[in-house]
């Protein structure tokens, strides 16, 4: 009871009274909260009162806010501009030790303020923006320290870091093509130092600060971290595509899309597929929380989602600028030294040329007579006359036979189903008869041991017991 | 004179089918998948993915049935035979067709005149269509990976972190779309520029009439005219059937004179 009425005129409702938002709007927030930390709305409460204490006490978990490679783009989120919303206020209250954004303080005392932080031990370190390695970590000063040097004295003793932003999961923009300054996130950098700290995830170009307050509240009240995916994001937050939980998600599946920014189509609403949306294969929870006190986002604003979101923590060429650009094509585009192309383009070249180069084949054939049933048959097998099988030798020496004597009597094997029989050149044409007649020939020399003798002398019976079927036309005609 | 009789032992009625099968999924699988990449037709992209999800369960599904023929159904070794073995045996490395790799593509670069005397499959021919069985399941496992429903499993989630993202795993599951369409320019155009009786055989069943192979001698022996031209040399018949096409040659040669 005595703790109810003490958090009715708690600091931190006073200083939300002081920026215009009732108790029932925190209760909200901290119902959201819930809901991000998986938990049922009705801790709401409980929540509201464990921050109410814990700012009361001057901070549940002191945090340092360190700058990388950044444009404070992600500290300007959490500031909204000018008018600072619920989660800020909440973070500033409980927690927030040192910021070179937003302290008051400035110069020696802050990083005096940092010190004593890390002396004092039990706190957790925000990182905003990429780490720059380049020229051994002097590419960025701060207080005439190395960027790199800083985060790994802060890292070290804390309990835990939130990689916030894109640029510090995976180096993000900061690491984009050509990543003059080798830039790369706080996973990867620190665990190339062996520096062993838990390293939270928060995408985005800027990260949501509700994702970020989430995150450390969680921490703050039950002292774990979040259930962490294989991209170490938090997984309730980040395990689902924007695409899922799009608003223009009926437009998709019905195949209603905007083709142009300017057109009919975009007026009323359609899904911006075609416009190079990478909704489909990023992992944020932008259509549920949304932005700016959840106002709107990119998508329901009318941007194809660019995919911010994208990060490959141990991977800094995987980030999601080099990943997604063109943002308004559907496929990244592949870099070959200074040239870059859309996949299509290869892939439909490359069929286009084989298309070509089989055209050019074809044209090939027919000279070459091939088109009809194929080239003759070899006699023998290359390896078997190359390696002299006396059996292969005979096999063939008989096939021979066959296709003389098939050549004899004008039949053409050509591949057309008719089986034409060639007369123009003079040749007979071969009767079930004659052709029966032949057969039995070739039957009765083999009967005769011919298998065995050579192949001219097959030939030769052969000949005796056949008139030649070119000699007739000119004789018996005339 | 390289045309072999196209006997139906050369593809039993099974795999005509899963052929048959394959050639409708794969058309209906390119068509949706291109609409899937880009909406080029509006108003179908519901009826694309549906389309797409469902034939790539036939595709796959149809690939394991071919697998499981290959060693419960029996084939033809070569081209021109009747003779059957099991079918598994015409996909390993023949008796017929050893060291002709080089045959087949000197061949077909017009470094040599004569057609090689092969097994069934010529060998490029049997090395590309034993990739496809992997590459089918590898297509699969791709898209698997971008389907909602399926993006998530711990298996997939695997593949995608290892090619680098979504990203990288759709443009990988599209090349994979265009390495089909280049298979099937090539086979669609090697199986039909020497004629159409393997297209025949393949798609209708029918039997076109052609030299015969011995798959003893490993080499021609005959030739089998099927009723429609006189048979010649050594062809296997039963005397039944050989009966028989004699027996309608004469016919029609009848005819034929009569006519005249």
């Amino acid at each position: 009871m005595a703790v109810r009425e003490q958090t009715g005129t708690s600091r931190l409702q006073r200083k939300l009274d002081q920026h215009g938002f009732t108790r029932r709007d925190f209760l909200k927030y901290c119902g959201c909260l819930a809901g991000m930390m998986g938990l049922s709305s009705l801790a709401a409460p409980q929540i509201a009162e464990a921050l109410e204490i814990g700012a009361e006490e001057g901070g549940l978990k002191p945090v340092i806010w360190l700058e990388g490679g950044s444009c404070t783009g992600c500290t300007e989120a959490l500031t909204q501009g000018t008018t600072p919303d619920i989660p800020q206020l909440v973070l500033e209250t409980i927690a927030l030790n040192y910021s070179e954004t937003l302290s008051a303080a400035a110069g020696h005392s802050l990083e005096q303020a940092r010190r004593e932080t890390i002396e004092a031990g039990g706190y957790l370190v925000v990182y905003e923006g990429a780490v720059p390695t380049a020229y051994d970590g002097n590419i960025l000063l701060v207080a005439g320290e190395k960027g790199t040097d800083i985060l790994l004295e802060t890292a070290k003793g804390a309990e835990a870091v939130i990689a916030l932003g894109s640029c510090a999961c995976d180096g993000g923009w900061m690491a984009a093509r050509p990543d003059d300054a080798q830039a790369m996130g706080v996973q990867r950098f620190l665990s190339e130092q062996g520096v062993d700290v838990p390293v939270v995830n928060i995408p985005c170009c800027p990260a949501n600060p509700e994702w970020l307050t989430a995150v450390i509240v969680e921490y703050v009240l039950n002292g774990t971290l979040p259930e962490l995916n294989d991209r170490n994001e938090p997984a309730a937050l980040f395990n689902q595509t924007v695409h899922d939980n799009c608003p223009r998600r009926g437009h998709f599946e019905n195949g209603e899309f905007v083709y142009e920014f300017g057109s009919e189509e975009e007026a009323k609403g359609y899904c911006l597929y075609p416009l190079g949306c990478k909704g489909p294969q990023t992992y944020a929870p932008c259509p549920i929380t949304r932005w700016n006190r959840s106002l709107s986002w990119c998508v329901e604003a009318g941007a194809p989602c660019a995919g911010c979101a994208v990060i490959n923590p141990m991977n800094p060429q995987g980030n999601w600028v080099d990943e997604n650009t063109p943002f308004l094509d559907r496929h990244k585009d592949f870099a070959v030294g200074p040239i870059s192309f859309q996949p299509t383009t290869v892939a439909a070249g490359l069929t286009v040329l084989v298309v070509a180069v089989l055209g050019v084949h074809c044209a090939g054939m027919k000279l070459a007579g091939r088109m009809d049933g194929g080239a003759d048959f070899e006699a023998e097998r290359r390896w078997d006359a190359r390696h002299d099988k006396p059996a292969a030798h005979e096999a063939a020496a008989r096939a021979q036979q066959l296709y003389d004597d098939l050549d004899e009597l004008g039949l053409e094997l050509k591949n057309t189903g008719a089986h034409r029989k060639r007369d123009a050149a003079g040749r007979k044409k071969a009767t079930a008869v004659e052709v029966a007649a032949k057969a039995q020939g070739r039957a009765a020399s083999d009967n005769a041991g011919a298998s065995a003798a050579p192949a001219e002398d097959a030939a030769a019976d052969l000949a005796d017991l056949l008139v030649r079927p070119t000699d007739e036309p000119e004789g018996g005609d005339k | 004179m390289a045309h072999l009789a196209h006997y139906r032992e050369a593809h039993p009625l099974p795999m005509v089918i899963t052929h048959w099968v394959n050639l409708i999924a794969m058309i209906v699988l390119i068509l949706s998948g291109l609409e899937i990449h880009y909406p080029l037709v509006p108003g179908v992209m519901g009826i694309a993915r549906g389309l797409h999800m469902f034939f790539a369960f036939v595709l796959v599904v149809n690939c394991v049935v071919r697998i499981v023929l290959a060693f419960v159904a029996k084939s033809a070794p070569a081209g021109g035979t009747r003779r059957l073995v099991r079918d598994y045996k015409t996909w390993l490395p023949q008796r017929d067709n050893k060291h002709q790799l080089w045959a087949w593509i000197s061949y077909y670069l017009f470094l040599r005149r004569e057609h090689p005397i092969a097994a069934k499959l010529g060998v490029p021919q049997k090395i590309v269509y034993l990739l496809i069985a992997p590459l089918i399941f590898f297509t699969a496992y791709t898209g698997f990976c971008l389907w909602g429903p399926t993006m998530g499993w711990p298996i997939f989630t695997w593949g995608t972190q290892l090619v680098g993202g979504a990203m990288n795993m759709r443009v990988i599951h599209y090349f994979c779309m265009w390495v089909f369409i280049i298979f099937m320019c090539i086979h669609v155009y090697l199986s039909l520029v020497e004629g159409a009786s393997p297209a025949t055989l393949i798609f209708f069943w029918k039997e076109t009439p052609g030299l015969v192979y011995d798959p003893d001698t490993m080499n021609i022996t005959g030739f089998d005219g099927m009723g429609k031209e006189p048979d010649y040399g050594e062809t296997f018949k039963d005397p039944v059937r050989a009966a028989a096409d004699a027996a309608a040659v004469a016919e029609r040669e009848a005819a034929r004179e009569g006519a005249e």
